[in-house]
């Protein structure tokens, strides 16, 4: 058999047809499930972060106490409205040592302590430089309640 | 001691050779020529170009020496063709070498490699009309798909018989590139349409490149599994380039494994063209119709590359469809060629990357689906 009567015979059309169709659904598919595939990144990397920023928050909530849980002495108390006097004279940062030596010509009691029980309840806090500062946020916290 | 020498000259090549030995020892050598001092695709066709050689130094029946005759080493070697191993570990190491960045960053492009594969099925109903069997018949279209491994892949499984030609034609064309695409492409595009300058692709995150190879291999591989052991290696070769962590392996399959893959299959494809199973009026008709099929497949491309330009906005040039066959990367620096003819200042190179890489894709799909059609 030869012509379009091996064609017809072989369904040779019907393959041709069929098959290039399937070729080009493919392609298209692929090109179409590619085109969405760095729009589907961009979103994930964008909830990724913001449910980043979000753990970064709770973390940061879980970890600093409310102000309500600081049971600051009441000795330390008073003793931190001093120290906040010497800090604004010193000046911030400051570094602790020279707090502790101002604080010891100033006469007052239990310095080294007193520094202590500040720094553990945040009153006091480094700035990652090696110097630390007054916490006015937290101060302002406890003021108000 | 006189009959052991006649005996022995009567077994050397010179004695037993005829015409067709001769004849295709010369084109051995042709393409031996054309692999060196031409360079066209020389990685190939030095190989094939020996392999004709081998294959065709005449030698006494059933001495084990044959490539068609059991146990010989050609044999065993040839296993490899006749079994359909090399070519997915080809495709490997293609998936290993290949950036996929430039189809990724315009995925519209990938139309141009379907379009491309109209050829295989127009070569498929021409070789039909002629009287060869359907199996035959699809095996000859896949020679439009400009990809060797996957025409000798289709052929292994559906007419064994006619590797040897179908090889060397397909391999002999993605070689022939060069020459064969560049009248078509400038025939069927006006000098302005070569002129057209594509916009620069936009960069393609690493994520995007890992993410990749793993869906386009379930996409395609669920839609015609028959793709699987092709598209399969292609993509996890591509998936080991990708993720960095397997280095190692990604060197080992782009360099080693494709290259002793590519001297085992050029040398045995090569060996199996003897001139007793080669030179037929049908392995005539198989390099007439592989012309065609590489004719029609460059013009598809390029004819549909225009019609994207009437719907799209940001046009493309038209030259680049006809990279859509699969000869990576041939096509695509003919592309290139072509375009800076025009104008030297204009880069196609990148953009024609994305249809020859989805040509070798859609090519695999082909190919797969006309094995399904013919094992039904």
């Amino acid at each position: 058999m030869f012509g379009f009567e091996a064609i017809i015979a072989h369904d040779g059309l019907g393959i041709s047809v069929i098959g290039i169709s399937i070729v080009f659904v493919s392609l298209i598919l692929l090109s179409f499930a590619v085109s969405r595939i760095h729009k589907l990144i961009e979103l994930w990397d964008k909830k990724y972060t913001s449910y980043q920023r979000v753990k970064k928050t709770q973390q940061k909530d879980q970890k600093t106490p409310s102000v309500s849980d600081l049971a600051i002495p009441q000795d330390v108390q008073r003793a931190s409205r001093q120290f906040k006097l010497l800090i604004e004279w010193i000046g911030e940062p400051f570094p602790l040592p020279k707090l502790l030596d101002l604080s010891g010509k100033c006469g007052l009691s239990r310095p080294h302590s007193t520094v202590n029980e500040l720094l553990k309840c945040e009153l006091i806090i480094p700035d990652e430089n090696g110097y630390y500062v007054w916490n006015k946020q937290l101060e302002e916290k406890r003021s108000s309640t | 001691m006189e009959n052991l020498l006649i005996e022995f000259l009567s077994n050397t090549g010179f004695a037993l050779a005829d015409y067709r030995n001769i004849i295709m020892i010369l084109v051995g050598i042709t393409i031996i020529y054309l692999g060196v001092a031409k360079q066209y695709e020389p990685l190939l066709l030095v190989p094939i170009g020996f392999g004709m050689l081998i294959g065709n130094i005449p030698v006494i029946k059933d001495f084990g020496l044959g490539i068609y005759e059991s146990g010989s080493f050609l044999n065993y070697v040839y296993y490899g063709v006749t079994h359909d191993i090399y070519p997915p570990l080809i495709f490997l190491g293609i998936g290993a070498l290949t950036d996929f960045s430039t189809m990724l960053a315009r995925p519209v492009l990938m139309l141009l490699g379907a379009a491309a594969q109209i050829g295989i099925f127009t070569t498929f109903l021409g070789a039909l009309a002629i009287g060869f069997p359907p199996n035959e018949a699809a095996s000859i279209g896949i020679i439009g798909g400009a990809d060797g491994p996957t025409a000798i892949f289709l052929t292994a499984m559906l007419a064994p018989r006619l590797i040897g030609p179908i090889a060397v034609a397909a391999y002999s064309y993605m070689a022939l590139v060069p020459v064969i695409q560049p009248p078509i492409m400038r025939l069927l595009t006006t000098r302005k349409e070569r002129l057209i300058r594509m916009e620069e692709p936009r960069e393609v995150s690493k994520k995007e490149k890992i993410i990749f190879p793993i869906v386009g291999f379930l996409l395609c591989c669920f839609l015609a599994p028959a793709a699987l052991p092709l598209l399969g290696m292609l993509f996890f070769g591509n998936l080991l380039k990708e993720c960095v962590v397997v280095e190692r392996l990604a060197k080992t399959a782009r360099t080693s494994l494709i290259d002793i893959v590519t001297i085992l299959l050029g040398v045995t494809v090569g060996a199996s063209t003897q001139a007793d199973v080669f030179l037929t009026r049908q392995s005539i008709g198989i390099f007439a119709l592989g012309a065609f099929s590489f004719a029609i497949a460059t013009a598809a491309g390029v004819i549909f590359a225009k019609i994207m330009n009437l719907f799209l906005r940001k046009k493309i040039n038209p030259l680049i469809g006809a990279a859509g066959v699969s000869a990576v990367p041939n096509s695509a620096r003919v592309v290139q060629m072509v375009g800076q003819k025009e104008d030297p200042t204009n880069f196609l190179l990148m953009h024609a990357m994305a249809p020859n890489i989805s040509g070798v894709i859609g090519s695999a799909i082909a190919a797969a689906i006309l094995w399904s059609f013919m094992s039904l």
